[in-house]
This record gives structure tokens, sequence and C-alpha cells, in this order.
């Protein structure tokens, strides 16, 4: 279930901070590396499952961005943000991953299937009145998005990102991020039945 | 004002990216558009649901996973750079054994002697025996082709299953230790 939202205080045995951990990480420090996956599993796992939308393949993306992590880490420029190295082999592990599953579905279905109007979980105060209705109901819109609309739109409103920082992690262009944000928000409003509401 | 350049600007409002010259020509469109004013409600209402839903909780063993699956692997590597090793230090052992061999042999056979003696007759005429020798080869290769392919998967899946053998070994032997 969805928690604070807040980044996970590393534990007590991870005593320096992140520039110590990714220095003794480069030279093949295991521990060190561990620290950084205790700091970051729940922005990870949280941005690979709203991409995802199924826990056990947002976990298993959320360990092989780990791993690919550790695995590049040489190629990790330190005058870059740590976390935005992250979630950028994060989201395109993920964007990779809903490409594929979609080129694995289309030729069984053999067609284009229609964006589904959310009828059925009408947005109204009584149905989104829990986090776990909200939680649904969110998941649902986000399906209809394109792979890299829905990362810009998680790194948008889970992580804070400014369109710079969302370009930077999606190899973007700031407009091409303006043109996808209003393209997201755009493609989920039509998605709401009937009237809006008020929260 | 389009309305498509109105949606532009609502989004970009809700980042907090409009001015108030902007904000207030906004506001005029929306005034007099209809079905912008339910768009921007819309927008509006599915920003703050955004902003309102905390993230997931990631599994409180995932880093026990990315660490110990990095274990793994490295061990893994190891294995198959240990196992390389091996399998080249067997290759040059068993060159080592088979080189005096073979030059004893050549030596017996004369043909070692009369390189350094023959001069350019005899490395010419060792060219025409390998020409020769190339040629029968490809004959041969053109009449059993098929049972030379069948003999190729065959060693191709003993190999494989070599390869198998010695990745459940390495792996038994990890759980062993």
């Amino acid at each position: 279930m969805p928690d604070s939202g807040d980044i996970e205080v590393p534990r007590s045995n991870c005593v320096t901070g992140e520039e110590e951990w990714i220095e003794a990480a480069r030279k093949g420090d295991k521990a060190a590396f561990g620290c950084l996956v205790e700091a970051y599993q729940t922005p990870i796992y949280n941005l690979t499952y709203r991409m995802l939308h199924n826990q056990a393949e947002a976990e298993e993306a959320a360990q092989e961005a780990f791993i690919r992590a550790y695995r590049y880490l040489d190629s990790y420029d330190p005058g870059r943000p740590f976390s935005s190295w992250l979630f950028s082999i994060a989201s395109h592990y993920c964007i990779d991953r809903l490409r594929r599953r979609r080129i694995d579905w289309l030729p069984l279905k053999e067609e284009i299937a229609e964006p589904v109007r959310l009828a059925s979980v009408s947005p109204n105060p009584e149905t989104v009145a829990t986090d776990r209705d909200r939680e649904a109901w969110i998941q649902e819109l986000m399906k209809v998005l394109s792979p890299t609309d829905r990362a810009a739109l998680t790194l948008h409103y889970w992580y804070d990102c400014s369109y710079k920082e969302i370009a930077e992690v999606l190899d973007l262009t700031v407009s091409a991020v303006k043109s996808r944000l209003y393209r997201a928000r755009r493609s989920l409003a039509e998605q709401m039945e009937g009237e809006p509401y008020a929260l | 004002m389009r309305c498509e350049q109105a949606g532009k600007m609502m989004s970009a409002r809700l980042d907090g990216h409009l001015d108030q010259k902007e904000t207030s020509r906004l506001r005029e469109h929306m005034a007099s558009c209809g079905p912008c004013r339910v768009e921007w409600q819309k927008m509006e209402a599915l920003d703050q649901l955004f902003r309102s839903v905390p993230m997931w909780d990631a599994p409180p063993y995932l880093h026990i996973q990315v660490t110990s699956r990095i274990e793994r692997q490295e061990r893994a590597r190891r294995a198959i750079i240990g196992g390389m090793a091996l399998a080249i230090g067997v290759a040059t052992l068993g060159l080592l054994v088979l080189v005096p061999f073979a030059l004893g042999l050549l030596d017996n056979l004369g043909v070692g002697p009369a390189l350094v003696v023959g001069g350019l007759e005899t490395i010419t005429q060792l060219v025409l025996l390998f020409d020769v020798l190339s040629r029968t080869l490809l004959i041969l290769l053109d009449q059993f082709a098929v049972p030379l392919a069948l003999f190729g998967a065959v060693s191709l899946l003993m190999a494989l299953m070599l390869n198998g053998l010695w990745i459940v070994t390495i792996r038994k032997l990890r759980v062993v230790r």
C-alpha cells in the first residue's frame, strides 16, 4: 500500500552520505551500493509501479534498474544528480518493457484496442473517497498514456521534477516535455465521464 | 485564442508557468468557451487527484534481493572466467605436449629438414600440396555435407549440454559452500 511518499531513510549501518556510497560502490563495495539501494528503493519502486501497473513486474524492473546502475556505475557523471541518473535508467527500462509488451500483444489481438472509457470507475467523491479507490482510478487512467507520457507525468507528480529535470531523465527537449504533459493531461481529462468533481 | 492554445496554457498554469497577463487571457477565453471551461475543471481536478496520492512503498526485501542478485551475477561471472581460464590452460598444456611431438614427427618424415635445406622449391611444392589437399577437402565437404551438418548439430548440442552441466555443477558447489 502507499505510504508517506518520503524517500526512505537509510539504515543505521549506512552512516555516510550519498557521495561516499557512490565512490565506494564504484570501487566494488557492495555494502555501499546496498545503502544506495535502501535510500532509493521506494522512489524507484514507485516509478516502476506507476509505469508498469503490476507489482511483480514493478519489483523485477526496480531490481533490474539497480543492477544496471551497479553495472554502469563507472559511466555515472558525478556532476549530475544521482537520482536523475537512476530515474533515467528505471524509466528507460520500463519504457522498453512497455513497448515490448505492446509488440507481444498486438499480433495476438490483431487490432489496436480502443481506449477504455471509465464509466465503471466514475469520478465522484464517493467512489474516489479512499486512497485505494484513488489508486485504482489513477492506474486505470494512466493505462491510456504512451510509455513516455506516463513516465513524464509520474516524474512530474511524484518527484516534483521540473521540465528540465524530466527532459534530462527521458532524453527529451524541454518543449517536448511540455507538449507531453499537456497531451497526457488532455488524454486523462477525456477519460473523465460527465462533470468533473472536486476533491 | 484557439482552444488548442488554451489547452496548452491550462497545462502550463497547473505547473505555475503562466504569468498574470497570460492567465488573464486564458480566463477571458474560458469565460466565453464552455468546452474549455469544462476541460480546465477536469484538468484541475486531475491535478489535485495526482497530487493527493502518495508513493508506493517498496517491498522491504527489495534491497536484499538486489544485493543478492548482484552477488549471484558476480559469482557466475567469476565461474565463467574461471572456466575459460581452465579451458585455455588445458589447451595450452595440450599444445605444449603436442608441439614437440608434431615437430618430432615432421623431422622423422623428413619434412622439417627438407624445409630447411630445400629452400624456395620445397616451399612451392608444399604450397601446391596444400592446394591439392584443400581441393580434396572441398570435394569431400560437398559429398558429405549432410552428415557433416548432422555432426555439427550433434557437436553443438553436446557443447550446450556440457555448458549446462558446468553451470549446474558450479551452482551445486555454491550451495554446498
